[in-house]
């Protein structure tokens, strides 16, 4: 009984000697704890990742932890939990499903600063978002496909969910420049990011109506699926592709002429701005964020002519 | 009034050794996936002829060729009464290291191609040796494959896409493996080649009628002297080399792997498959042909999404519905027979 006792004491002891301790270590330092959050694990967030470590390095008394999404909201909010028992700081995240996920959000707003990236939920208490203007970057598309096809025709869209908010405002963006024009939408097709399916549903879609003018890949593994399936069914040149972000496959396609251009995001200026927006708001200097509270970081149309600059450039970013 | 007698007559002696007695209720589920199959496939070519296009008939047989394949493995771990749930993450895996060996070390192809079978036929060994040696649940052994495999594939592959490029070094594979055979596509050239195997092993070998056995009853297998822990152990080891060839095929067919949503939920296309086929995941009853029903079912549900122009969204409900009005339809009939039997 007094063993038991003893051993009960000196836990206590210890747990608040923990506690106590931790207190100590962060009200003294001035070490900000940052995290960045992804919704998934393309290899588009590779190139953020080096921003995200660029701004590290730049920044002093800053640790940032880079954690991967799988797709799901369930898994942010396991991360974010973690992350605010850890005591972190500042948070960046690009929500898988913001509509649903503002609570989670305006949760962690008690605790720590937090900005969206790459997807907005704007309904939430965030201090700013850095990423694209999705609807923007659709209509960068939409003049993509003007120029492809100058006397109108079907286009067929292709994306991994339909509920994600970048993919309807891409839609929305492509809906909006071809409006007055003889392009029409035949339909949207989702794969829910089987990138079997993606393919099969190309393959599908040009046996379906083998007069479709124009392809359009939303997502970013929805360009090389589309060249895939295309390029099996022999009619490149013949279909019209315009894709999204800078797959390597993308990338060769555009080279190639198969692809008629890709609109590209800077993932790693989202990185940099997103941890550098955090840091700077910890330390009471929020001049950076735009009284819109979104930071638009532009997008960039690659075609065949700055395709070989942009790989060059892509090489030196991700260091390989 | 047979069918019945025959299963009250048989029950409880070693008759599952005589497949001819259990054949009957094989063939009316088969029968039943058969009529949906040829109805869905009528009512689609007149909403849409383009169902029945050379086009479409191959890309239809392309995928069924790469998911009949595993399928067929599936089916006869199924048979033996256990489940495998970590092929779809194996598909990760098997296909980061194949992109690696191919485009990194550079390995000769058919060295690359032979390494992943095997390897395949390793993971199978292993689930198999755990599930007989250790007497784990095959859920449990299997789902923390799936779990495991997609780690090591996310970790090898450092979360990137591995891709095989313009396959430089390799065309021939890639030709192979995305090209066609007189007009039908390589993966289901494939998948008849391995029915045929297969079906020879199931119906026609001493192995089959083991496989069988275990899967009925275990017990009774073992006390009449079959070695059911080698028995189990194979029917795992031949659906990870199965494993492997639907590996390659899937690989090639997108050229690139995603580790992280590759063959994502794969294995639940092969059970579905086997078990519309007949395969009963209690164990003991199943077919080559049953499966390759299944299979094909599956594919043409999916097609018939994009070819009638039905939402993405709707996609699985389809494939949902039409799978629970042919189970339920089979047994209804079923229990009619049965009826009108006694």
């Amino acid at each position: 009984m007094r063993f038991k006792l003893a051993v009960s004491l000196a836990c206590l002891v210890a747990l608040a000697a923990g506690c106590g301790g931790r207190q100590q270590a962060t009200s003294g330092a001035t070490t900000h704890r940052l995290a960045f959050i992804t919704n998934n694990a393309a290899d588009f967030w590779t190139i953020a990742r080096k921003g995200v470590e660029k701004a590290d390095a730049e920044l002093a008394n800053v640790t940032v932890d880079f954690r991967l999404g799988d797709g799901t909201a369930a898994e942010q909010k396991r991360i974010v939990d973690d992350l605010l028992a850890k005591g972190v700081d500042g948070i960046a995240i690009s929500p898988v499903d913001p509509a649903n996920q503002t609570a989670m959000l305006n949760d962690a707003v008690q605790k720590a600063i937090v900005v969206t990236h790459d997807s907005d939920a704007p309904d939430s208490k965030r201090e700013c978002y850095v990423g694209t203007d999705n609807v923007a970057a659709g209509r960068r598309a939409g003049e993509l496909l003007k120029t492809a096809l100058p006397q109108g025709g079907t286009i067929a869209l292709f994306v991994g969910k339909l509920d994600a908010r970048n993919a309807q405002e891409r839609l929305q963006g492509i809906k909006d420049a071809i409006a007055g024009t003889k392009i029409t939408i035949l339909d949207v097709r989702t794969d829910d990011t089987d990138q079997v399916r993606a393919k099969a549903n190309v393959s599908e879609m040009l046996v379906a109506h083998p007069d479709v003018a124009a392809l359009v890949g939303l997502w970013s593994y929805n360009g090389p699926a589309i060249l895939n399936a295309v390029k099996d069914a022999h009619r490149i040149g013949q279909v019209k592709i315009v894709a999204f972000d800078e797959d390597d496959e993308t990338l060769t396609g555009v080279k190639s002429g198969a692809i008629i251009g890709t609109v590209v995001q800077q993932p790693f200026e989202f990185g940099y701005q997103a941890i550098t927006l955090l840091a700077k708001a910890l330390a009471g200097d929020r001049s950076g964020i735009p009284a819109s509270q979104q930071l638009f970081i532009p997008t960039m149309v690659i075609r065949a002519d700055n395709v070989d600059d942009f790989r060059a450039k892509l090489l030196q970013l991700r260091g390989r | 009034m047979r069918l019945v007698g025959a299963a009250w007559r048989n029950t409880g002696t070693f008759s599952i050794l005589d497949s001819r007695d259990t054949m009957a209720p094989f063939v009316r589920k088969e029968l039943a996936t058969f009529l949906l199959l040829v109805v869905l496939c009528v009512i689609v070519t007149a909403l849409n002829p383009r169902f029945v296009s050379p086009a479409n008939l191959q890309n239809t047989a392309r995928l069924i060729g790469a998911f009949g394949i595993f399928s067929l493995g599936l089916g006869f771990v199924i048979i033996t009464g256990g489940i495998d749930l970590s092929v779809g993450s194996a598909f990760a895996l098997l296909g980061v290291l194949l992109s690696i060996m191919l485009t990194t070390w550079r390995l000769p192809w058919p060295v690359a191609v032979v390494l992943v079978l095997a390897l395949g036929a390793l993971l199978g060994a292993l689930n198999g040796l755990l599930i007989t040696r250790l007497g784990l649940q095959p859920f449990i052994v299997t789902l923390c494959g799936l779990l495991l495999y997609r780690g090591l594939a996310r970790f090898i592959a450092n979360d990137q896409t591995k891709g095989f490029g313009d396959a430089t070094g390799f065309q021939t594979l890639q030709r192979m493996a995305t090209g066609s055979v007189l007009g039908v596509p390589t993966p289901f050239v494939a998948l008849a080649v391995a029915s045929v195997v297969m079906w020879v092993v199931l119906h026609k070998s001493v192995y089959g009628r083991h496989l069988f056995a275990v899967g009925r009853n275990a017990v009774a297998a073992r006390y009449s002297g079959i070695q059911t822990d080698r028995t189990i152990l194979i029917a795992y080891v031949i659906l990870g080399g199965l494993t492997g060839l639907s590996a390659i095929f899937f690989a090639f067919y997108t050229n690139s792997v995603s580790p992280s949503s590759h063959g994502n939920f794969f294995e639940l296309y092969g059970i579905a498959a086997a078990v519309l086929g007949g395969c009963s995941l209690r164990g003991g009853e199943g077919s080559v042909v049953g499966i390759l029903l299944g299979t094909t079912l599956l594919q043409v549900l999916q097609n018939l999404v994009n070819l009638l122009g039905i939402p993405s969204s709707l996609n699985f409900a389809v494939m949902g519905g039409v799978i629970l009005i042919g189970v339920v339809g089979d047994q209804v009939l079923r229990r009619r027979a049965v009826r009108t039997a006694i």
